[in-house]
């Protein structure tokens, strides 16, 4: 990566850039379900996610920093949401949106949902909800850009939290 | 078709009628179902059913509404439903095929409405039932290393073995306090 990998990141430095990587945020909708749905409405003028800075919608997962999985992943699924993931660059995120996403939801104990998509991906921010409202999801992202602001930026620029592992469905 | 007279339903008595007329015994039932023909048949000549269905301009069934089936452990059987429609008279066919659960096989309807090989697809992977002469008989909404079939009876539910429903169960008694 250059610099930051060789030398102690000053405090000042690290601020300004996490300040930077948590206001723009590029969004990938990965959008399954009627999760999807309030996904959309968050990205409208009345909600509005673009004063956060985060940026719908990224032409692929190669443009994104933020992954947000809404609605019910199942296991046919699930490979095609893995491999999303890891085309994504580093550093990235995932909002785990949604009942479904985040533990199968009312689909808990079905032959086909993936009973959370933490199983296969590293999750960072839950939102709970059946679906969650608009506001639920950008308290996510809040939380989210809190979290960014905290980070460890040679820890998440290695790559090492987010390598690519094992396929979903072996 | 603008000009052609404005053909009418058929009556389900007459439907039924013509049926039982032209099958005799293979036609089990032949009966009134919400206001929809439904009518059992025995496997042997339900594709030759189908296809008088489909050819006949009186049924003039020309659209396949779906492909799907029941179980029936307690009877040992398996039930391939067929719900036909005609656009141009307006009524609906339903065919029951029932088949023994342990040697389900049904001849395939996929060559006579194309619209039937996907449904069959998925009939076959959710209950195992296989469409013999079926072109391409593979999973289509399941994952690959699935085993089993899920819409059978005695499917074992994982996350229901490991933590009961919690909610009522059809038929019982709830307790009033």
């Amino acid at each position: 990566m250059g610099v930051i990998d060789k030398v102690p990141v000053p405090k000042p430095m690290k601020f300004i850039l996490n300040w930077g990587r948590r206001y723009s945020l590029w969004v990938m909708n990965f959008g399954l379900a009627c999760c999807a749905i309030e996904f959309i409405a968050v990205s409208d003028p009345k909600h509005d996610f673009i004063r956060f800075g985060v940026i719908p919608f990224a032409h692929g997962p190669r443009q994104a920093d933020l992954l947000v999985v809404a609605g019910t992943v199942t296991d046919k699924m699930a490979p095609a949401l893995k491999r999303v993931y890891d085309q994504m660059p580093d550093p990235k995120y995932v909002i785990s949106f949604g009942s479904c996403s985040n533990c199968g939801g009312p689909y808990w104990d079905s032959y086909s949902v993936t009973k959370g998509v933490d199983q296969f991906i590293p999750v960072d921010v839950y939102v709970p909800g059946c679906p969650p409202r608009p506001e639920a999801l950008l308290h996510g992202i809040v939380r989210l850009q809190e979290k960014i602001a905290g980070e460890d930026i040679r820890e998440k620029w290695s790559g090492e939290l987010t390598r690519p592992t094992a396929p979903a469905n072996p | 078709m603008a000009n052609s007279p404005a053909r009418l339903p058929l009556p389900i008595p007459e439907i039924s009628e013509r049926l039982r007329a032209q099958f005799g015994e293979d036609v089990t039932e032949a009966v009134d179902r919400h206001e929809h023909a439904e009518v059992r048949v025995a496997p042997k000549r339900y594709r030759e059913m189908v296809q008088t269905l489909r050819d006949d301009e009186e049924f003039g069934l020309d659209y396949l509404d779906f492909v799907s089936a029941t179980d029936y452990p307690e009877r040992g059987e398996l039930e391939v439903v067929v719900h036909l429609y005609s656009t141009a008279h307006n009524h609906h066919v339903r065919l029951k095929v029932s088949i023994p659960r342990d040697d389900p096989r049904c001849p395939t309807i996929s060559d006579l409405y194309p619209g039937a090989s996907w449904h069959e697809r998925e009939t076959w992977e959710l209950f195992g039932i296989v469409f013999e002469g079926h072109p391409h008989l593979v999973k289509l909404v399941l994952p690959e290393p699935f085993e089993g079939y899920p819409l059978r009876k005695d499917f074992v539910l994982m996350s229901r073995e490991a933590k009961v429903w919690p909610g009522d169960v059809e038929g019982e008694e709830v307790e009033e306090e």
